[in-house]
């Protein structure tokens, strides 16, 4: 037995060697392999979620709504459903013949105990408990009817209901969710069905042929975890990986690189910007006049930074509506670059510039306030920063840098102990920015500066309460024009995300929720019919 | 001999505690809190973060909850880990084979250049092997790691396609037995082990010539030559043997690297060890696997430290007779 392991060992090392010296290309079957930077910090589907577990589970499992590529909610297990006149009650009708990956049937019981699981802290479901803080109620009047009840009329009442589905019959016998045999292996309801998860290595899943949509035209979907990302372009340069969203400095490297001229290539938007947070709180004496906070943006020249330092993978941030977004209303745009409004506009909230080469000064106090980022996020941050302290100092105002840790910067901004931030904020396709802008979610919420205006609460109000989609617009293009008027945050830059994939990967949809999260998403992927003879 | 070793062990297991203390301390000293939450596009219910926090006892004081730690502790609980809500000692457990693999490779690799190389260099000291073998090791020492690490990706994965770029293993091999599986996790940890290993040629080696030249200088060698031996008889033959003692002091203090993990390396080459589950536990404040693989590793250096101990004493008489 032990000669037998000794050959083996021996046999494998010299056919592994023997295969390297040849330089034969590695096997490819009807497989997609994607990088991830992590591994998911859990495979229970709803419990413990990050990104990457996100992403994964959203593969495995379905919910009853998903969005498409453009934000729109379509049906998932749900095929109908009816929102009551005063938007309070949700009735959703579950499709017939949804299976479970076991072979069992879908059924609205399962859906209660999703949401039950979700809503229970243990799970620390985070995102999924609080799109669901508002289910005051549900019940199950049969199999193929889930009932939800809100406690006020709720005009994103689906938004909850992407909620990656968990099987009661399978997931409820394990006494822990989060350690349990489910979370192991789990098992869903969606296009891919779980195969295997090597810690730190990958996650594989393969095609589910008995999905409700159709079976994937792929066989198997593989998260590689990669340590980096310049270690998963030099993958996707040597073949071991098909599809990577990368940095724009190795987008610029692919695009000199010899190696990558074999390579596909698209750049798309998603729900996501950069911004700057203005401390307006009372001890921060600079951004409470919105004058000022106009004039601090139209002192920056953007477009020209987009097209020049960041290669044409930006564009000027318009609010918080990003132009992808299906509520964004087309008659705002990004507050051109204009210094002489910027300083006129400087000049009539007071702060005033003493003598030449001075800067502004307003009751004695110079206009002289720190950013802060975080530490080593994202080149392009130093390099915005950089920019904006220089063109900030061309109207007379002057920043400091500061760089933090980002547990440091996320406990600063969160206790108001700022004068500016800048990070990154992503959406998700609902209109909904109470989080964002209310004075009261200075607490819990968003609202990091502490912004306070009394119309933009209305609004925010009344907008959550809207369920009728046209009265509903009405009131988001009001808060539209009411925050560009305002300018609570500056939305500096949308940057773009580069992809490079194999040329005969097709049917990638890039989609401003991103690659995965809609649907059909990699469902749709397949190799073309030409591959190999490329 | 064994008082002093009982005292050693005693005197260790009271610094072990005191350095998961001021870990301890640090790590609730730095800002932000497991699960803080604040990445999701929505905001947690202020009821969902009470609650957290209550599971976590993050509204105790801290040398409470280290009192609680140390509690668990004494009852052979780890804990559960923050990040993976696993059992810190199931994922010690899927760890450390990687980390000691990897390692042990290392080890191997390291002893198996370095005292040949020594060797040769107390043949002839100053000559040409000697020259040529310190001018190498002393540059592999003074380069930093990761850029030997990308060095040896460039040339060896990149260039050539000779070895794996990253990870530990092919993607989809099936393999037929538990030997393929072994030789493709041994094939992906070449590279990383060659990294790891580059590094400690320069001292293991010079230690090795060093002592092998004293020797060589004193009595023993002296008479040996006067038997008509050469220099690389002498030190192969006698040599070696009295570097065995001063190396398995060094051992010992290599062992501990076995559970330690190399976080760099690991990192670089995507290896799943302890090293690298130390690097993401650090950075999501994740206390129960930090203060495991803080006190796993001072066990490691009182094992080791301890094991090389009594081989010396078990080697050598002299030792042995002082005592």
């Amino acid at each position: 037995m032990k000669r037998r392991a000794v050959y083996s060992f021996f046999a494998a090392a010299a056919a592994l060697a023997l295969g390297a010296c040849a330089g034969s290309p590695p096997h490819k079957d009807n497989d997609v392999r994607v990088a991830i930077y992590s591994d998911p910090s859990s495979l229970s589907l709803i419990g413990n979620s990050d990104l990457n577990s996100s992403q994964i589970a959203s593969m495995i499992s379905d919910g009853l709504v998903a969005y498409d590529a453009r934000g729109h909610y379509v049906p998932m297990v749900a095929s109908t459903w009816e929102i009551s006149p005063d938007g309070t009650t949700v009735t959703f009708h579950l499709r017939d013949g949804v299976l479970w990956h076991d072979g069992e049937r879908v059924t609205s019981r399962d859906v209660a105990y999703t949401v039950a699981k979700a809503r229970d802290p243990a799970t620390l479901s985070r995102s999924w408990a609080s799109a669901l803080a508002n289910v005051a109620s549900f019940e199950t009047p049969n199999d193929s009817t889930f009932v939800v009840h809100y406690t006020a009329p709720y005009a994103d009442a689906l938004e909850p209901w992407r909620l990656p589905l968990v099987p009661e019959h399978v997931a409820s016998k394990d006494a822990n969710f989060l350690s349990g045999a489910f979370a192991h292996h789990p098992i869903g309801c969606g296009p891919f069905r779980f195969v295997s998860h090597d810690p730190g290595q990958r996650a594989v899943l393969a095609a589910f042929d008995r999905y409700w949509g159709g079976r994937p035209a792929i066989d198997h979907l593989i998260f590689k975890i990669v340590s980096s990302e310049r270690t998963a372009y030099e993958s996707l340069l040597l073949d071991e990986l098909d599809l990577l969203a990368v940095t724009p400095d190795l987008w610029r490297d692919a695009l000199n690189a010899p190696a990558a001229a074999r390579l596909a290539r698209f750049i798309y938007y998603r729900f996501s910007a950069w911004k700057i947070d203005w401390n307006q709180n009372e001890a921060t004496p600079f951004f409470h006049d919105k004058r000022v906070r106009r004039a601090l943006l139209l002192a920056l020249d953007r477009k020209r930074f987009a097209e020049t330092v960041s290669a044409g993978l930006a564009r000027p941030g318009v609010s918080s509506y990003p132009p992808e977004s299906p509520w964004a209303d087309p008659s705002i745009e990004a507050l051109p670059f204009d210094p002489r409004e910027s300083a006129r506009l400087l000049d009539e909230a007071g702060w005033r510039v003493p003598s030449p080469g001075h800067l502004r000064e307003k009751d004695g106090v110079p206009f002289e306030f720190t950013l802060i980022l975080t530490a080593g996020a994202q080149e392009i941050a130093d390099r915005s920063a950089a920019w904006m302290q220089q063109s900030l100092a061309e109207v007379g105002v002057g920043m400091k840098i500061v760089k933090l840790g980002s547990e440091a910067f996320k406990q600063q901004r969160k206790t108001h102990a700022f004068e500016a931030a800048m990070g990154t904020i992503a959406f998700d396709a609902t209109p909904d920015r109470f989080d964002l802008y209310h004075s009261t979610a200075n607490v819990d919420g968003f609202n990091y500066g502490s912004f306070s205006d009394a119309e933009v609460d209305r609004l925010l109000e009344e907008g959550r309460a809207t369920v009728d989609p046209a009265a509903r617009r009405i009131v988001y293009d009001r808060l539209q024009h009411r925050i560009d008027d305002l300018q609570p945050l500056a939305f500096l830059f949308q940057f773009a995300q580069p992809v490079l994939h194999d040329p005969d990967l097709e049917g990638i949809v890039p989609s401003a929720v991103g690659l995965f999260q809609f649907t059909p998403g990699p469902r749709a992927w397949h190799w073309s019919s030409a591959r190999g003879r490329n | 001999m064994l008082p002093a070793i009982a005292s050693r062990i005693a005197t260790a297991m009271v610094t072990l505690f005191i350095v998961t203390f001021v870990v301890f301390a640090l790590l609730c000293a730095l800002p932000g809190e497991p699960q803080g939450g604040d990445d999701a596009s929505r905001p947690l219910p202020p009821e969902y973060r009470a609650a957290l926090r209550a599971q976590y006892h993050l509204d105790e004081p801290w040398p409470a909850r280290y009192g609680r730690w140390v509690t668990d502790l004494l009852r052979g609980e780890l804990g559960t880990s923050f990040s993976a809500q696993q059992p810190v000692a199931a994922m010690l457990k899927e760890r450390f084979p990687v980390s000691a693999g990897l390692n042990a490779l290392a080890l191997l690799a390291m002893l198996g250049i370095a005292v040949p190389l020594g060797i040769l260099s107390a043949a002839r000291p100053d000559g040409p092997w000697d020259r040529a073998g310190w001018i190498a090791t002393t540059a592999l020492y003074a380069v930093p790691v990761f850029w030997t690490a990308l060095l040896l990706q460039w040339l060896f994965a990149i260039r050539l396609g000779w070895l794996p770029l990253s990870g530990i293993s092919t993607d989809g091999a099936r393999h037929p037995s538990a030997g393929f599986a072994f030789a493709d996790a041994a094939w992906h940890l070449v590279l990383p082990a060659a990294c790891l290993a580059s590094g400690g040629l320069a001292y293991v080696s010079r230690f090795v010539r060093t002592n092998i030249v004293e020797s060589t200088a004193g009595e023993g060698g002296r008479a040996a030559r006067a038997r008509g031996l050469s220099m690389l008889q002498y030190a192969a033959r006698h040599g070696v043997v009295q570097a065995v003692v001063p190396l398995l002091t060094l051992a010992g203090f290599l062992i501990p690297r076995l559970v330690g993990g190399s976080l760099l390396i690991e990192a670089i080459f995507n290896v799943p060890g302890l090293g690298s589950l130390l690097f993401d536990s650090i950075l999501s404040r994740d206390l129960p696997v930090v203060l495991a693989l803080t006190l796993l590793s001072g066990l490691a250096t009182l094992f080791g430290t301890t094991l090389s101990d009594v081989l010396i004493l078990w080697l050598d008489p002299r030792v042995r007779h002082a005592r």
